[in-house]
């Protein structure tokens, strides 16, 4: 059991140093996205939006541009990285003649994916406290742990998306019809209240949403414990779920 | 014993890429596993750590069920695999210190016993060049580095000179006698018939998945092709379908570069010339390619 976790930091680690050799490019879009939003729906869409449930438009937006990094950035790493990973640069195919094994390999990279997203949500949340967005800074810290628990089942689903599609491309079917409407649906740009029933419930199975109450509970200091009991549990056992699922299909694929 | 097989078998759907194999590899001996393209090698290897799970049959690895017990075979295995499936994003150094972590060589070792294996195979001046920018020669050391970097009891070499000009081949023949001589145990497969003969104890021909010979190098030739082979010129043709309507101790064929004809002595060739004006390009021992074409069926046929 020890044995296995360190080689899940192993794989881990070996992520981390190609990542890091181009790390300014491999940043920039993580950071640059929601700065971007920021600015224009932020400032320019907000001269209209003036009140959101009590609030100005960049306040209510601050808290879901975080946890939206966590998602993009754990459903491109596990989808395209991953594919890339096994399929062009055969990666998996000379560490699995060592210990490790597909176990292994699928939550080295999940812990890397879940990593990966602590540290951008807190990056991003760092910045947008500085612009005074959010109530409490001392509560900054656990951005990373909602960060954490929303990449992990968001990376997941992007396994899992590497274990179904037959060629690269296809991920842009699944980004377009799955990751981006949900996206919209998680209630990070407006309320979701007023939407349909039926895409309320929809969304409630994807993770991102739980995730973004979580910010939202914790940008604006209300109710952060309940939150954490309630939609962290959720995160958890999506992250259980989706993550048994994703294994076991991306096994078949490295394992005949 | 290294590897214990019976009766193992891999279906793929409906296709039986290996089917009912028995076979054993002995502590310390060097085991070849020769076979056309697509007879079923690799998938056998890969069987053996686990990547490919059997359908059928049984597979005992350092006494080990490799279905279940992978990880314990794969820490004491070093494998060259077909491809060399190197991390090209990263340097030769960075994929070498990051492979001996996943073998779990102790960190403050890693590095030396790295430099020490780089210099082994002539690789030191390459170290912190990117692996796009290796030739195919100097790959195929790199990935003999890093099986090796476990100090394996049993090296599995899956083509390990295809594609590399005789001087590196060479040179890496000489690394596996090495290896072998301290004590290695190894399994090889290779088109090279030479590299065969040169390095392994015993070897299997396996053809379509099966396993249609096995024996040392030298008894397979005994017994397949004993004798000698002379090659005669294509337009010989018309004399040699003459000569075989006479004489039915010859076994030939024919392919682009020449007609074969084996015969069990030397003198039985020699005559040919001196009795009737044949001249033969070339004559020279049977050796194991004669035994390999007979028995995956691309000798043409037994009589001229
Ligand atoms: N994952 C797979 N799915 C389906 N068929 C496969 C798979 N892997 C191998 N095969 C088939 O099994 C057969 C044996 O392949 P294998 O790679 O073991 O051959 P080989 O003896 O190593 O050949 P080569 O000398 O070309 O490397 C081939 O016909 C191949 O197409
Ligand atoms: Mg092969």
């Amino acid at each position: 059991m020890l044995e296995s976790f360190k080689l899940c930091f192993q794989i881990t680690l070996r992520n981390w140093t190609v990542y890091k050799k181009d790390l300014i490019s491999n940043i920039s879009p993580t950071v640059a996205d929601p700065a971007l939003i920021m600015v224009s729906l932020g400032l320019g869409l907000g001269a209209y939006v003036t009140n959101v449930e009590g609030m100005s438009y960049m306040q209510y937006l601050a808290p879901g541009l975080t946890v939206a990094t966590a998602l993009f950035t754990s459903f491109f790493e596990s989808s395209y990285g991953f594919f890339v990973r096994m399929t062009y640069e055969n990666v998996f195919k000379a560490m699995l003649t060592t210990p490790i094994g597909v176990g292994e390999v699928v939550f080295g990279e999940m812990l890397w994916v879940g990593l990966k997203g602590a540290i951008m949500s807190l990056c991003v949340g760092i910045v947008l406290s500085i612009f005074g967005l959010m109530a409490n800074p001392w509560l900054i810290p656990f951005l990373a742990i909602v960060g954490f628990l929303v990449a992990l089942p968001c990376g997941a689903m992007g396994l899992l998306a590497t274990a179904l599609v037959n060629n690269i491309n296809q991920f842009q079917t699944v980004y377009s019809f799955i990751i981006a409407p949900l996206y919209f649906l998680s209630g990070i740009f407006f309320p979701i209240e007023q939407m349909p029933n039926a895409l309320r419930f929809l969304a409630e199975f994807f993770p991102l949403i739980h995730g973004v109450r979580l910010a939202q509970a914790i940008f604006w200091n209300r109710e952060v414990l309940s939150t954490f009991v309630l939609h962290g549990g959720i995160l958890v056992l999506q992250s259980l779920f989706f993550c048994a699922i994703g294994f076991w299909k991306i096994r078949k694929k490295l394992i005949t | 014993m290294m590897i214990t097989a019976k009766s193992l078998t891999k279906t793929f759907g409906n296709f039986t890429a290996v089917d009912h194999i028995d076979l054993n590899v002995h502590q310390g001996e060097c085991f070849g596993l020769l076979g056309p393209n697509g007879a079923g090698k690799s998938t056998f290897i890969s069987m053996t750590y686990g990547t490919v799970q059997r359908s059928g049959g049984e597979l005992l690895v350092f006494g080990h069920d490799p279905k279940t017990h992978s990880r314990d075979i794969k820490k004491r295995l070093g494998v060259v695999t077909q491809d060399n499936a190197l991390d090209e994003s990263l340097t030769v150094l960075e994929n070498m210190l990051i492979y001996s972590s996943f073998i779990g060589i102790p960190r403050h070792v890693r590095k030396k016993r790295v430099l020490d294996l780089l210099d082994y195979m002539n690789l030191t001046h390459k170290k912190d060049t990117k692996i796009i920018t290796l030739s195919g020669g100097m790959k195929r050391r790199l990935v003999f580095v890093r099986a090796l970097l476990g100090q394996p009891e049993l090296l599995i070499l899956d083509e390990p000179t295809t594609g590399l000009d005789p001087a590196i081949r060479h040179l890496l023949w000489g690394k596996v006698k090495e290896l072998h001589q301290q004590g290695t145990s190894i399994v090889l497969t290779t088109h090279y018939m030479h590299e065969a003969e040169v390095l392994c104890d015993r070897l299997v021909i396996m053809n379509n998945g099966r396993i249609s010979a096995e024996g040392s190098p030298r008894n397979m030739i005994h017994q397949h092709t004993p004798g000698y082979i002379g090659i005669f010129a294509l337009e010989d043709r018309e004399k040699i379908h003459n000569l075989s309507s006479q004489i039915n101790s010859f076994n030939a064929h024919e392919d682009s570069s020449g007609i074969y004809l084996r015969a069990a002595t030397l003198e039985e060739l020699t005559s040919l010339h001196s009795q009737h004006g044949l001249n033969p390009l070339q004559i020279r021992p049977s050796n194991l390619e004669d035994v390999f074409l007979k028995l995956t069926g691309q000798e043409l046929s037994d009589d001229a």
